[in-house]
């Protein structure tokens, strides 16, 4: 009963417990913020990766798998794959459309010839195509006056997903978003072509190399597409270098298409032809596969690898088929395929990690700090307490009480407080990288003015502490005020430089558990020490103390 | 047992440590406190009366082996713990020079502290509180109950650290130069009220320097050298 009397007023009468509060508060909050956003960007960059490749990926060497189709049928069938895609993966170069005039430029680009229908399904394909009509009327008003996304209308959308100019029904090409020169992007993550050079619409033409399965290059061969849409993925490699057309125009132009087999050993008739004995079915480079929700991307490796096994061991008996699969192919996870990209991004949450231990031990020794310091200047009450017969294990509670019930009050300002700048990041991020309006500068100006005013006036009733508090305010208001005029806004993750438009603002939920239970912790233990330390002597020297 | 002494002193020996060497305060001092009495200790300043008064009060030990403190005949516990506790708690009523008074707390709170130790039950609280209350009344304290130890003068003070004393009806009430720090007429004020209380039955063993002060208890001793003298009896 004393012990919470006590803590109660050593918690109501000062100003001490407020300040206690605020830096529980703030050094919680810290830690959250940080440790949230950081490993947001962590995963965005991870997931993203996954996101163009899928969860495994079967390549064969460039002569390609025959007998696809029936390969995937069997891979789809399998309880682990939720979507499975062939493609054919190569290089090209691609004449651009600019600049005005018969000169061209050309970009060397990696292809890709994809099954636009079912890589929807594997990988985000469809919802990275860029161009498409404004969802309604809001979304549009959203938009910049002059983007070109307000005027278009949803057959570009659907041209994408499916490569096909809809309206000469020819097969389309999709560009990566930074294949073009033309694509300017915008701060708000929005682009703008640059000198009119709007792509979808306009006409590229791909070259490409066949290569035998002897690895000899035969004549180079090209085709016009019309440009029917641009993809983003958040990859810049990727974006920067990669084309997409159906897939059956790149087997057509890469010779791995279904074709006749003739027999060499046999005499050709009169035009020269030799006898046709069958056909070899057309093939693919790589396979994409997706796992189900639940299902890792090594243990769906695993089963890739078995299956595609088993099934080139079929076709081997099959005196039947005309060719026979390739035994070395790589059946790799999206993890292993993407390897260069993803070991930086480990490392640099490894570091993270390091980081964050370092933010929290240095917010745990200020917590730690406070409350002994609050404790140890209490030590003479505890001296009374003990001299009118109060035990030791009541000491202890009132302290522990004392420590928890700021720690938990800290705690929880400092998720709230961590929520609300988390969840409202990007405005924030937005309000620092645009001017301030001159209504706060004006503020800011004033309130400096008026410090100055309270200086002179308590410099001239020579007090001397409000004199130093009121110069100290007028300095920092000064500088502030100074800062807001000259500052012409610097975004700090500006999304015309970076992928991501948006700063994550997702509260990791588990970080924020943990720092709360830390910075209590701290708070009680910070004051448990001192006030046991106290306890343990005699009352005489706790007296003396002070 | 009639003249078995209610507090009693054996050869108590006590000994500050500097560092290598150690300055013996006490050098086997006897001493016993019966009931009833009103005892004053003299003693030049730095021969250890505040020291002998924590002995006895339970808040300081002795050197170890060397002397006991009895209450009631039986040695009093010298390892912190609950037998400890309760002896400071209901036994022996402190006041000190400087008062010591929790500034956090108001008068009433101070003074009902030692009773919330006690019992933690909570309907005793309002009986509790009428018996401070009561207690401040007749200290002349009644109109700053509520009011911070800060806001007090010293006499003030002095008078609620001897109700926070009292409020557990302790059977020895040990004052530490209570008057030391007032000026005489509110010296002579804390006095009236201990003799008062000693009237009405209430042990007390007093520090002083001033040999008027001492005049008011019914026996005087004196610390020469680490022991003690009986200067003279009234
Ligand atoms: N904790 C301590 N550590 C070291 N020396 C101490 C300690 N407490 C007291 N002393 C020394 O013991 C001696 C006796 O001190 P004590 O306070 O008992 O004297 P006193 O008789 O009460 O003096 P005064 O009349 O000035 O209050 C002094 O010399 C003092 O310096
Ligand atoms: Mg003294």
């Amino acid at each position: 009963m004393y012990a919470s009397l006590v803590s109660n007023r050593y918690l109501t009468s000062r100003l001490i417990p407020v300040i206690a509060v605020a830096a529980v508060a703030l050094c919680v909050a810290l830690v959250i913020t940080v440790v949230s956003v950081m490993s947001g960007f962590l995963d965005m960059l991870k997931a993203s990766g996954r996101s163009i490749v899928g969860d495994v990926i079967v390549s064969s060497g460039i002569g390609g798998m025959p007998y696809s189709e029936e390969l995937l049928t069997e891979l789809r069938a399998l309880p682990e794959v939720a979507g499975a895609t062939p493609l054919i993966d190569t290089i090209g170069l691609l004449r651009m459309p600019y600049p005005a005039g018969p000169q061209k430029e050309t970009a060397h680009v990696q292809v890709w010839a994809i099954d636009p229908a079912s890589l929807s399904g594997v990988t985000d394909f469809a919802d990275d195509l860029y161009w498409r009509a404004p969802k309604d009327a809001a979304a549009a008003d959203a938009m910049a006056p002059d983007d070109p996304r307000r005027s278009l209308d949803p057959t570009i959308l659907e041209d994408g997903k499916r490569l096909v100019q809809s309206s000469t029904k020819t097969p389309g090409i999709a560009l990566g978003m930074h294949v073009s020169v033309g694509n300017a992007r915008q701060r708000d993550g929005s682009y703008l072509p640059r000198y009119g050079w709007f792509m979808p619409g306009l006409e590229v033409t791909l070259t490409v190399v066949p290569v035998s399965g002897k690895g000899k290059i035969a004549e180079p061969r090209e085709q016009i597409f019309p440009v029917v849409n641009e993809v983003q993925t958040g990859l810049f490699e990727v974006d920067r270098n990669r084309v997409y057309i159906p897939l059956a125009e790149g087997q057509r132009l890469l010779r791995l298409d279904e074709a006749p087999l003739y027999d060499l050993t046999a005499d050709p008739d009169a035009a020269g032809n030799y006898p046709v004995i069958g056909r070899t079915p057309a093939r693919v480079t790589k396979l994409l596969l997706r796992a189900k929700p639940g299902c890792s991307a090594d243990a769906l490796r695993d089963r890739v690898q078995a299956a595609y096994d088993a099934f080139a061991d079929r076709v081997e008996a099959d005196r039947m088929r005309t060719a026979s699969m390739p035994r070395f192919v790589q059946v790799l996870t999206w993890e292993q395929q993407l390897r260069d990209l993803i070991i930086p991004v480990e490392k640099e949450r490894e570091m993270m990690r390091v980081l964050f231990s370092l933010i929290y031990l240095v917010c745990a020794g200020l917590i730690l700090s406070i409350f002994w310091a609050i404790v140890v200047e209490k030590t003479r009450d505890i001296g009374i307490l003990r001299s009118v017969g109060a035990s030791r294990t009541g000491i202890l509670w009132i302290f522990l009480r004392y420590g928890l019930i700021i720690g938990t009050l800290g705690s929880a300002l400092g998720v709230l407080l961590a929520w609300v700048i988390v969840t409202n990041v990007n405005p924030i991020h937005e309000a620092i990288g645009s001017d301030a309006p001159l209504a706060i500068r004006i503020t800011a100006w004033s309130l400096a003015a008026a410090c100055a005013l309270g200086l002179c006036v308590t410099a001239l009733r020579r007090k001397f502490l409000p004199t130093l508090l009121w110069m100290l305010g007028t300095i920092v208001l000064s500088a502030a005020a100074l800062g807001l005029s000259l500052h012409h806004g610097t975004l700090i993750w500006d999304p015309s430089i970076y992928y991501f438009t948006l700063v994550p603002d997702k509260v990791d939920w588990w970080a924020a558990g943990t720092t709360a239970v830390g910075g209590v912790l701290f708070s009680v233990i910070g004051s448990a020490i001192p006030a046991a330390k106290a306890a343990d002597i005699d009352p005489v020297e706790a007296l003396r103390y002070g | 047992m009639a003249d078995q002494p209610l507090l009693q002193a054996c050869r108590v020996h006590k000994t500050y440590h500097f560092g290598a060497h150690g300055v013996e305060v006490l050098r086997g001092v006897d001493l016993a406190v019966h009931s009833g009495e009103w005892l004053a200790v003299l003693g030049s300043s730095g021969s250890g009366k505040s020291t002998l008064m924590h002995l006895l009060g339970g808040l300081d030990r002795p050197d170890a082996g060397k002397g006991e403190i009895r209450f009631r005949g039986d040695p009093i516990s010298l390892q912190p713990g609950a037998a400890l506790d309760a002896y400071r708690n209901r036994d022996i009523g402190f006041v000190f020079q400087f008062y010591h008074l929790l500034p956090e707390l108001s008068v009433l709170e101070n003074t009902l502290l030692p009773a919330f130790v006690r019992s933690a039950r909570k309907r005793d609280r309002a009986t509790l509180r009428r018996e401070a209350e009561a207690l401040l009344g007749a200290f002349g304290l009644d109109h700053r109950l509520s009011h911070r130890p800060s806001q007090l003068s010293g006499g003030e003070r002095q008078r609620v650290a001897i109700a926070r004393a009292l409020i557990n009806r302790p059977a020895v009430l040990l004052a530490d130069e209570p008057t030391g720090n007032l000026d005489a007429a509110t010296g002579a004020g804390i006095l009236d009220l201990l003799a008062e209380r000693h009237r009405q039955g209430l042990t007390v063993v007093m520090v002083t320097h001033d040999r008027e002060v001492a005049a008011r208890a019914t026996r005087q001793i004196r610390l020469v050298n680490g022991m003690s003298d009986v200067v003279e009896e009234s």
